[in-house]
């Protein structure tokens, strides 16, 4: 078991056996979530329409060293998250780096695992800090739609990467004649990237309408759920929640995806998006196409306590489990909320102050609170104990990703950042993070207040 | 941001910068590949003037803080002396491989950069005579270099300045190219291999080879630059390089002098190869064996393209392209400057008379005669002025600097920012908010935006600079912390005296206790700034120019109490950026503004006296300054300039600031012709089109008490004598250290024409008495304003002069 900590936690309102977790001995190295950015999530084609994902992710880094004044030289290794990849920028994390002026010296490495790519990133920084092999860990994930790969089919392709050998055979005639061979419908015709399952084949909408059904989660639900997620999103840059934490990108902090005076009939118009005409997902309570990055500044304890900092929040524990992408494409956070609870002996209802849960659809996000709260659902994969019913005033009360935006790979720090920031402010002790992604992963975190 | 750099506002006009990098340079546009497309890539201004003559003959780079100034460099190297190890005082022992290629190093061990002489010439003959010719393994020859990353950085211009009369320079020149030519006897091939800077009489040398190879690093650079000193490449030049690169990108070379780099190089012919570093030797010699072997070419130069063709090769196309090519010459360079139409009158002699060694004669007369213009001294003075600009006697910085924090983020302090993060320096960029930041990242952004799109900097390079720029803002809490590693703090913020002195006790309490505080005021004596300042040793003035990354100059202010280590600080830093630095006195105006002040006192007494504002633009352009006053004003801003002429009628520049009406533009404020930005100055501006409007003619008709019908020999005179008095005051009163400071601070601040070579060495061309003589006619006429100073009134009757040479 990889998390385990020597720190004796004070908090009265944990259980004894909690305790017992947490106070496993062993050497390992506390990790704690220093602090944490953004850019500014906005609509695909918009603000960022020029940018490269790499550029997003630089800014993103480089805005989080400002931030923190993080001395360059004591970063270790960084890593992002990225799931539409740009060919020029395979590891994009290492060119990040390079071009925000970071040293020369420090590793990086990228990873993909859909929506959750940036928890992959933070939860391998975590790994590396843990293990001893790193201190100083930058770990985020940047996203743009605005420029994804559009291909030629692969007949085409086919032909263009032989072409050379043809024409070396048999000249220029024998190229004209190598590409005759086409059907005027593969020449022609292009391949644009789908938001669509690999195996099912399954567009992610219509996957989490079938979800939204299954559990019975109305069109009323979602487009009520989608309002509050609206108004908190626009509540909180108005509070100013989120200075600080959304750095500005040409003078600017605005979510441009964010539509503060949203009410359940406006939002009642739309179709819906992907099973017509009875489906119950419309554009409006389905996350829309997002550019942004994000990144996470993740240390040691000691480390950051020797640099000065003040820590956020402990990252004690993440489970990154799986479940079947034909039924159940979505539901990952909630097997993976009750492996870590269940492991940390935390209790969702008692325990849990503060909720950040990824809402990639409204019918997904109360799919998953269903089936956390249904004792049918607890007896079928649980051995009868339900996760529990959240809390709506401590879930996602600064807004989530259908108000934010959702750029796939920035929204796991996101998640963590603000989860972390609100365990200071408002002094809750545990905070739960999880969130779906495609094929049927899921993932879910456990922070705890750093009291500094 | 008000009075900021008061002429700095002046001189800040983009076309005054272009003047000094261009016109200066000489007929900069030039036809560059067709005609009627200018597509013409000038090198950024800012490079290019500070570069403006580096490429010539570089005697030390680097800021050396040993000498002083105005002491000659070099010429006290002790007597070579010829050892087995090292037979040749410019060249390294020659190596001879087994397939008998010989390496012949240009190496000069007492300089940095190699350059070349008739020294280098004399040895360079003795060496092949005695090693070559006479030699028969030889089958070919590689010319290299023993410096790690420079060819020959151009011939040294000490040979001809020591030349009394420059007639002399003739037969020198023709023992060089009679011995380029006697190379060519042996018949073995002959190969250049370069790496890093080829440039005037360097390129020149390679020209005369059969086969070039140059490297692609980024310091590799091929040019003839001479027409910025005035002077044409005298070595057979003219001659060669068309033949290689066909007459228009030639004629492009030669009249802009910029560099070329290796691709484009490669491209237009003028080298054959581009290698990487590591291997430039072994394919020059690999080259040099083929070519021996027959299994390689002699270089052709590139084939010519049907329409280079049908332009060059024909008489017809060719007179076209001359005619057009003297258009842009004219219109460059206002016919003040010699040497472009020297060397078009050379290339067009070698056309037509391509047979013997007439061409070649033709060229070193041509030579001679430039060498011995007073634009080409003029030109060269500059060159040596900023030379001399880069020592200093200050010994060494304290602490080394690195982190450089600058506040304010508005047009001046985003410039310097941006010239800061550009050499590398950490740059912490602090301002109010985030919309404040924005704005000057914004600006920045698009500087080096545009240098990215014209392939002046890569976008890796582009991302590296921006990362090198710590926005902060108040609301930022960590703003405290970045400070607490800042070395040097620049100022830019309001003009105000408390604000100034407040912030000087924040920065102080927040930086470490070695950080220098830099105030980058135009209105404040910095000795006040420092005041009640419990680290008043590290305050010091350095004012910029704006716009700062193309205006060059950079006043050094320190007050009484400035340590030595402070002023080298900000000689350090401010070279690091680009800028040539003087040293100025803690007075109203500094140098460069004060000049400026009677300047524009006299341009409102000019318009009383019946001037006309075009008449009076032109007077100004024809003298060789690179914008007329009204222009400036415009461009500048008249509210800018109106504060200007009334700050500095307020210090203490007495009768000198008078004979005009400062309430000229006063007025004009009121009424909001505050210039070029409000679309109506003096000029009314319409898209591209600047005319005078009825009503600024009105206004000007009322303004004026007389018409005196000038003629445009006492415009300029009036105007101009208030400027080269202001600075022969300055001189008197210590506010500049010697006449070199003072030429170069006009020249480089105000673009003062740069033929002219600066107000020290105008007068010392006219004759100090006899413009003193002038002053105190205008001064019986006029009034006192026109009384020359003290110095000059010495001047006149010792007969003395500003500079020897």
């Amino acid at each position: 078991m990889l998390f385990k900590s020597s720190r004796l936690i004070s908090s009265s309102a944990k259980s004894r056996a909690t305790q017992a977790f947490f106070t496993t001995a062993t050497n390992q190295p506390n990790v704690v979530i220093v602090d944490g950015v953004r850019l500014p999530f906005a609509m695909t084609s918009t603000i960022y329409q020029d940018e490269m994902a790499v550029d997003l992710q630089r800014l993103a880094f480089k805005g989080l060293v400002d931030k923190t004044a993080l001395d360059r030289k004591e970063i270790d290794y960084v890593i992002s998250g990225t799931v539409i990849q740009e060919v020029r920028t395979s590891n994009i994390a290492r060119e990040a780096a390079i071009n925000a002026g970071l040293p020369n010296h420090i590793g990086g490495h990228t990873v993909s695992m859909a929506c959750i790519s940036s928890n992959a990133a933070i939860c391998a920084a975590a790994d590396k800090i843990k293990t001893g092999h790193a201190s100083v860990v930058l770990a985020g994930g940047c996203e743009t739609f605005s420029d994804v790969p559009i291909r030629l089919t692969r007949p085409m392709r086919q032909k263009l990467i032989t072409l050379p050998k043809a024409m070396k055979k048999g000249g220029a005639l024998g190229a004209v004649k190598h590409m005759l061979g086409l059907k005027m419908k593969d020449a022609l015709a292009l391949e644009t990237p789908a938001i669509a399952n690999y195996s099912t084949g399954e567009v992610m909408g219509v996957s989490s309408d079938r979800l939204s059904a299954k559990f019975g989660v109305g069109r009323d639900d979602q487009d009520e759920y989608t309002v509050r997620s609206h108004n908190l999103a626009a509540q909180a840059h108005e509070n100013g929640f989120y200075k600080g934490e959304v750095i500005s990108y040409k003078g600017s902090t605005e979510e441009n995806g964010i539509k503060g005076g949203s009410t359940k009939e406006s939002v009642g118009k739309l179709k819906p998006a992907f099973i017509k005409p009875h489906g119950t997902h419309t554009a409006a309570n389905s996350s829309f196409l997002t550019d942004g990055a994000s990144a996470s500044l993740i240390m040691s304890e000691e480390k950051a306590l020797e640099l000065g900092f003040k820590p956020l929040a402990y990252l004690r524990d993440y489970s990154f489990k799986s479940c079947d992408p034909f039924e159940e494409l979505l539901l990952g956070p909630t097997y993976c909320s009750q492996e870590v609870l269940k492991r940390n002996n935390l209790d969702l209802e008692s325990d849990i102050g503060v909720f950040e849960i990824h809402e990639a659809f409204a019918g997904q996000i109360l799919s998953n609170l269903t089936a956390m709260d249904s004792q049918k659902f607890a007896d079928e994969h649980f051995d009868g104990k339900r996760v529990g019913k959240v809390d709506m005033d401590k879930m996602n009360t600064k807004g989530g990703s259908l108000a934010l935006g959702h750029p796939f790979g920035a929204t796991g720090s996101r998640l963590v950042t603000t989860a972390a920031r609100r365990l200071q402010m408002e002094q809750e002790r545990f905070a739960l993070i999880a969130a779906c992604a495609d094929g049927g992963t899921g993932h879910a975190c456990i922070l705890e207040r750093y009291d500094n | 941001m008000l009075g900021r750099s008061v002429a700095s506002k002046i001189s800040n006009h983009s076309h005054v910068v272009r003047s000094i990098a261009k016109r200066n340079i000489c007929g900069a546009d030039l036809v560059n590949s067709k005609f009627g497309q200018v597509k013409y890539q000038r090198t950024h201004p800012s490079t290019s003037s500070v570069h403006l003559f580096s490429s010539v003959a570089i005697e030390n780079p680097e800021p050396s803080s040993s000498k002083s100034r105005a002491e000659p460099t070099a010429a006290t190297v002790a007597p070579f002396v010829s050892t087995a190890e090292r037979k040749y005082e410019f060249f390294q022992n020659v190596e001879v491989t087994n397939e008998g290629i010989a390496v012949i190093r240009f190496d000069n061990p007492s300089k940095k950069v190699n350059t070349i002489s008739f020294k280098v010439k004399d040895e360079a003959e003795k060496l092949w005579e005695t090693e070559i010719e006479k030699n028969p393994n030889i089958k070919g020859v590689v010319f290299s270099s023993g410096k790690p990353d420079g060819f020959i950085a151009g011939a040294d211009i000490f040979d001809i300045q020591s030349l009394e009369n420059k007639e002399e320079v003739v037969p020198l020149i023709e023992s060089a190219t009679d011995f380029f030519q006697g190379l060519k006897k042996k018949g073995v091939p002959l190969v250049c291999a370069i790496n890093g800077p080829a440039l005037g009489g360097g390129l020149e040398w390679a020209l005369w080879t059969d086969y070039i190879v140059c490297t692609d690093s980024p310091k590799t650079k091929l040019g003839l630059p001479e027409v910025k000193l005035g002077l044409l490449p005298g070595f057979g030049g003219t001659q060669n390089l068309p033949k290689r690169v066909g007459l228009q990108k030639a004629m492009d070379m030669m009249l802009t002098g910029k560099d070329i780099r290796p691709k484009q190089a490669k491209r237009m012919g003028l080298v054959d190869l581009v290698v990487a570093p590591q291997s430039l030797e072994a394919v020059a010699i690999e080259s040099a064996r083929k070519l021996a072997d027959g299994e390689l070419k002699k270089s052709r130069g590139k084939k010519k393209s049907m329409m280079d063709k049908l332009i060059e090769d024909n008489q017809f196309g060719r007179h076209f392209m001359w005619q057009k090519i003297d258009e842009m010459v004219k219109k460059n360079t206002n016919g003040k400057y010699p040497a472009p139409f020297a060397i078009i009158e050379a290339v067009k002699y070698g056309i037509e008379h391509p047979k013997g060694d007439k061409k070649l004669k033709f060229e070193r007369e041509s030579f001679a005669k430039l060498a011995a213009t007073k634009e080409s001294e003029a030109l060269i003075g500059i060159f040596d002025g900023m030379n001399q600009m880069k020592k200093h006697s200050y010994g060494d910085v304290a602490h080394p600097i690195e982190k450089v924090a600058v506040l304010g983020s508005g047009l001046m302090g985003s410039g310097i920012a941006q010239v800061t993060a550009e050499k590398g320096y950490e740059v912490l960029l602090k301002d109010r908010d985030d919309t404040s930041i924005a704005r000057g990242l914004s600006y920045i952004d698009e500087n080096w935006g545009k240098k990215v799109k014209r392939k002046r900097m890569t976008k890796f390079q582009y991302n590296i600079n921006s990362s090198n720029i710590v926005p902060l803002t108040d609301e930022m809490e960590s703003w405290k912390k970045h400070f607490g590693k800042a070395d040097m703090i620049v100022e830019a913020v309001f003009e105000d005296i408390n604000l100034k002195r407040k912030i000087v006790a924040e920065m102080e309490s927040v930086t470490p206790d070695h950080c220098i505080f830099a105030t980058n005021t135009s209105a404040i004596p910095i000795a006040d700034i420092a005041e009640g300042a419990s680290r008043p040793d590290q305050i010091i003035g350095m004012h910029y120019f704006s716009p700062v990354p193309q205006m060059p100059l950079l006043e050094i202010i320190p007050h009484e109490g400035t340590s030595d280590s402070t002023k080298a600080a900000a000689f350090q830093v401010g070279m690091k950026q680009g800028k040539t630095c003087i040293e100025v006195k803690d007075v109203p105006g500094f140098y460069v503004n004060r000049c400026l002040g009677p300047f524009l006192v006299e341009v409102s007494a000019l318009i009383r006296d019946g001037v006309g504002l075009k008449e009076l633009d032109k007077a100004a352009k024809n003298f060789g300054m690179p914008v007329g006053p009204i222009d400036l004003a415009d461009n500048v801003g008249v509210d800018v300039t109106s504060h200007v002429a009334k700050f500095l009628s307020n210090a203490d520049l007495g009768d000198r600031m008078t004979g005009g009406d400062v309430s000229l533009m006063e007025d004009m404020i009121a009424k909001g012709w505050l210039g070029k930005k409000a679309n109506q100055g003096f000029y009314t501006y319409n898209g591209k089109k600047k005319t005078i409007s009825p009503e600024v003619q009105a206004y000007i008709n009322n303004f004026k008490t007389r018409d005196l019908g000038l003629k445009e020999e006492e415009i300029q005179n009036r105007l101009i004598s208030r400027f080269v008095n202001e600075a022969a005051k300055c001189l008197e009163d210590e506010i500049i250290a010697d006449p070199v400071v003072g030429d170069i601070g006009l020249v480089f601040g105000t673009g003062f024409a740069p033929f002219r070579g600066g107000p020290f060495r105008y007068l010392d061309t006219v004759g100090v008495d006899q413009y003193v003589g002038m002053m105190n006619g205008f001064a019986d006429k006029y009034g006192p304003q026109f009384a020359p100073c003290q110095l000059l009134v010495d001047y006149a009757a010792s007969g003395k002069k500003f500079h020897l040479k």
